[in-house]
């Protein structure tokens, strides 16, 4: 019976210490009952390869095992949804404050291209993301609604008064929409205020901007539509289904970003270039030619999104 | 449907009645493999590594009390329904009551079809 004991000790290795004895000490006796029914229907002692049938009837030690002792998983179905979403929320957080933090490290002089700032951006979320996951896991597993079974209290509290219209597909926000917006938001305040910020705390000149000087005056000038484009977002990020005050704001956001690439393009060259140091590596006209070509590609993005947006106002006009 | 999904669907099905079946084997004492030739008796066959956790599980919840005897030169693990769960097998049978006797109908095609033309 040496195979049983095998058998009995692969299910004992996948129980909980405390667990242990007792299961087996019981599967043992099942399993040798149904191996004397079997000898005693056969009328002969049964030999290896019987014994195995049975123990293969019976199922793998580490099934046999869970149904023993089901696993208790570290998040309650019920609050799965709540978690996911909190989890998308913290770690878009943890990503626009990321780029933030990266690209302050770049204004203040730090020597990086593009592929580091990536890099940077890329490890330093990583690091946070593990951190932040780690502890939102842990946050809901020891969460003592969650380690209790039955429904979740936030269900049973709503009203339906509450619930928002039906509504189009095309209504619902996503998160992902909401955090890109964000992060462009808070990286071009930042590549705008900063060398000003700088010059405020250091009382030197403002010469670590990589704008010119026209440039950074219309980009100031439209700062405060990119306030108003972070107060729209958070504002989204509240209530996820866009509204007509909603889609107005975001037509007069866009509108701004819109009119600001087109005028950034036609206003003359954007960065301020160190022209002798560069002109060994690219013409620097060409580049400031190609970055004007850029802005009005760019400035289709937004364009876009006010003629979306203005057709879905229309809609709700009709409704 | 395919082989699979029939299986789930039976395996969604047995399991709830499983449980009623093994509550009501267990108003008599007996040990795990009694218990699944019992069951087998009645024409419910059940496999050995779902019976037996299942019998455990229900002892954990104390519907069941359980003793270590010797029988027939083996110890064995005898159960039998606790006090809680006649209680529970008594309210378990009749909701089984209540459904089996609204479902029969609707699982009868002859029967359900001249109510939904009147319908």
């Amino acid at each position: 019976m040496d195979l049983v004991k095998r058998y009995i000790a692969a299910v004992q290795r996948e129980l909980p210490e405390q667990k242990r004895q007792e299961i087996g000490r019981e599967l043992n006796a099942n399993i040798m009952d149904e191996l004397d029914a079997l000898a005693e229907q056969q009328g002969s002692q049964l030999n290896e390869q019987q014994v195995a049938v049975v123990l293969k009837k019976m199922g793998h030690p580490t099934l046999v095992a869970r149904q023993f002792y089901p696993a208790v998983p570290l998040i309650p179905l019920q609050v799965m949804p709540l978690y996911k979403h909190t989890l998308f929320m913290v770690l878009g957080v943890l990503f626009v404050l990321q780029v933030v933090f990266v690209t302050k490290n770049w204004l203040a002089g730090a020597d990086m291209g593009l592929l580091l700032f990536i890099m940077g951006v890329a490890s330093g979320f990583i690091e946070d993301a593990v951190f932040g996951f780690t502890a939102i896991t842990l946050g809901f597993a020891l969460m003592p609604e969650n380690t209790q079974s039955g429904p979740c209290k936030g269900y049973s509290q709503w009203q339906p008064l509450e619930l928002p219209a039906v509504g189009e597909s095309w209504q619902h926000i996503s998160l992902s929409d909401i955090f890109s917006d964000l992060t462009t938001y808070a990286f071009l305040l930042l590549l705008i205020w900063f060398p000003l910020w700088q010059q405020y705390f250091s009382e030197a000149a403002t010469d670590g901007s990589v704008f010119s000087e026209h440039s950074l005056q219309l980009f100031m000038w439209f700062s405060p539509f990119i306030v108003l484009g972070v107060l729209s977002s958070l504002w989204q990020l509240r209530r996820r289904i866009w509204s007509r005050q909603s889609l107005t704001l975001n037509v007069l956001v866009n509108l701004a970003f819109f009119t600001m690439f087109l005028l950034l393009a036609a206003a003359g060259p954007l960065l301020q270039l160190d022209t002798e140091r560069w002109a060994v590596y690219f013409s620097p006209d060409t580049l400031q030619q190609s970055i004007r070509i850029g802005l009005v590609f760019f400035a289709l993005i937004p364009g876009y999104e006010v003629v979306r947006d203005v057709l879905r106002l229309r809609r709700f006009l009709k409704q | 449907m395919t082989t699979a999904q029939l299986d789930k669907m039976r395996l969604e099905l047995r399991r709830g009645v499983l449980v009623l079946a093994v509550l009501g084997s267990l108003r008599q004492r007996h040990y795990g493999y009694s218990l699944r030739r019992h069951l087998q008796d009645a024409g419910i066959d059940i496999d050995e590594g779902t019976l037996y956790p299942l019998v455990r599980r229900l002892a954990d919840q104390g519907l069941l009390e359980s003793e270590w005897q010797q029988g027939e030169g083996r110890e064995r693990r005898y159960y039998q329904l606790s006090e809680l769960g006649a209680e529970l097998l008594q309210q378990l049978t009749q909701e089984w009551s209540t459904l089996n006797n609204a479902l029969l109908p609707l699982l009868q095609p002859e029967q359900a079809k001249p109510t939904e033309e009147q319908g």
